[in-house]
């Protein structure tokens, strides 16, 4: 640490003995460092309070509350302050006990100043390390959740695939057995008995009810891998003007504005193109959904060493913060069940990561949302 | 339009849908026969006239694509519509590929059963129509050239 850094340490000097505060506080500021100073515990603590400090240096003998219960005060509130306690020279044990209560040091009185001086840079360089060392963590701690969602969406998908399957055969026998019923109510001896209308307004219901189960079945079972690889060199742009054509209706009805900024001829990746069109649905429907009429989406296309850049951007409602690590899990949906299955992302995450791409978001509520998808680029070399 | 009823087939492991299947499907009008596998379909095709075949593509033992291959071989003018779980769309494919007519998704709307079912029908009888008629002809020929 060098002298420039010395003035940022916000430093509180604590002792009832005007002369020595004075003195101790003219040497330090002649060293660069301005003190606030107290002349008790309780002075002490509530200048904590309003103003924010590194170092306190405490007198250990002091009226009022002693400088111990001071330290442990601070230490309660203010954990990330380092104290330095000043002790008399016959009260050694002072020292110790402050220590173990949580000090980062004691000097004996009289003060050496450039032992003192030295004391606040070490005192201030630990509270630096201990900020760095806490960033790390919490940066690992964030890249080790990401990990784990990552296998976690993995797995989940690979279970949901299976479950799909075996709901799809009940299904079918429910199915079949309605319409049966449903039959048998519409022949014409049927036609006059007691409370039909109420037995057929049971079975539209289970009808409509097939109907929304087998949405969700066929969202989660629509991408299953093929038996063989059909991956293969692929322009996404006819994908990204058939994606929309579907979606025309929406468009139109929006009057949403599609903007373009598309590189001709950076975007032949290798992918499979009909899992490829599956992605590019669900982030558009997405967005689409997002939009309010005369909303926009951008289309962007870039490349790096290895990738094709895809961005779809719009300036719909946006997501909110504490949402944003949700939106990947199967089943999370802020729309209502008819709009939405909560599958769509889940599909578009299992998907991309198969083919070895990467999917990113921002957003802002209100703003709106960016999806940027990283996709292999194609290499005739590693083929 | 008195209907011609259809002969049909359903072969699924899944009994209670075999079994609420054909009953919707008699209902209709259509002649229905049922097996739970495929060598169980097998059986049936050699004593019974059949038109068309729904056949399920997942089975354990030999599975849809297996059978179809043995219906293909031994009955080729026997028509085959097959049922899948929305996941083996290719498989499905793969099943057309192999001279199966077309697919069905399962959970199946009915209406769609009937469209293909009376297609498949239909595509059975031209068959049968056009092979006649060659043989007719290769009769007509052969009974010129005495
Ligand atoms: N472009 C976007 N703008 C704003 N919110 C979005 C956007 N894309 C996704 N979301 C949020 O993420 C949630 C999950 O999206 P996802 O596509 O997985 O499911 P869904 O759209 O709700 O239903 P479905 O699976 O039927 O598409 C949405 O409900 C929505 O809240
Ligand atoms: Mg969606």
């Amino acid at each position: 640490m060098n002298k420039l850094d010395d003035d940022k340490i916000r430093l509180l000097l604590v002792d009832d003995e005007e002369g020595f505060r004075s003195t101790i506080s003219k040497r330090l500021t002649k060293r660069g460092m301005k003190p606030v100073q107290a002349s008790d515990g309780k002075e002490c603590l509530d200048i904590l309070e309003k103003e924010p400090m590194d170092v306190v240096i405490l007198d250990v003998k002091m009226p009022g509350i002693s400088g111990i219960d001071t330290l442990k005060a601070i230490k309660q509130t203010h954990k990330k302050i380092q104290v330095i306690l000043l002790t008399g020279n016959v009260a050694i044990t002072d020292g110790i006990e402050g220590i173990k209560a949580g000090a980062f040091d004691y000097l004996t009185k009289p003060v050496e100043i450039d032992h003192l001086v030295n004391k606040i840079k070490q005192a201030f360089e630990m509270i630096r390390l201990e900020k760095e060392k806490q960033k790390e963590l919490e940066y690992r701690a964030k890249l080790e959740k990401k990990m784990i969602d990552t296998d976690r969406l993995v797995s989940l998908g690979t279970m949901s695939t299976g479950i799909a399957h075996e709901i799809n055969n009940p299904l079918a026998i429910i199915n079949e057995s309605a319409g049966f019923m449903k039959y048998i109510l519409g022949t014409p001896e049927m036609l006059k008995i007691p409370r039909r209308d109420a037995l057929m307004m049971g079975i539209g219901k289970i009808e409509k009810s097939i109907k929304r189960a087998g949405r969700i079945t066929h969202q989660l079972l629509g991408h299953v891998k093929k038996q063989e690889s059909t991956l293969s060199e692929t322009d996404i742009m006819p994908l990204l003007h058939e994606t929309l054509g579907l979606l025309e209706k929406d468009i139109k009805d929006k009057q949403i504005k599609i903007n373009w900024e598309i590189d001709k001829k950076k975007n032949i990746v290798w992918i499979d193109p009909y899992q490829m069109r599956q992605v590019l649905m669900n982030l558009l429907n997405n967005a689409v959904h997002a939009l309010k009429e005369n909303g926009s989406i951008t289309l962007t296309t870039s490349e790096s060493n290895d990738d094709i850049i895809l961005e779809i951007k719009d300036n719909g409602i946006g997501i909110p913060k504490e949402n944003l690590g949700k939106i990947f899990d199967p089943f999370f949906t802020t729309k209502s069940f008819d709009e939405g299955t909560g599958l769509g992302l889940f599909v578009v995450h299992k998907i991309v990561s198969s083919l070895n791409g990467k999917i990113d978001v921002t957003s802002k509520v209100g703003k709106g949302t960016c999806f940027q998808l990283r996709l292999p680029k194609y290499d005739k070399s590693n083929k | 339009m008195i209907k011609i009823p259809a002969k049909v087939l359903i072969v699924d492991d899944e009994k209670d849908f075999v079994e609420m299947f054909s009953l919707r499907l008699t209902e209709q009008g259509e002649k229905v026969s049922t097996a739970h596998s495929g060598k169980e379909a097998l059986k049936v095709l050699e004593t019974v006239a059949i038109d068309v075949v729904i056949l399920d593509i997942r089975m354990p033992g030999m599975d849809g694509i297996d059978t179809l291959k043995q219906i293909k071989a031994l009955h080729p003018v026997v028509e085959v519509i097959l049922l899948t779980g929305h996941g083996s769309t290719e498989t499905a494919v793969e099943g057309m590929k192999l001279g199966a007519f077309d697919y069905l998704m399962k959970p199946a709307d009915f209406e769609d059963i009937k469209i293909k079912l009376e297609n498949a029908r239909k595509r059975k009888d031209e068959q049968e129509e056009r092979i006649r008629k060659a043989e007719l002809r290769l009769l007509l020929r052969s009974s010129g050239d005495l």
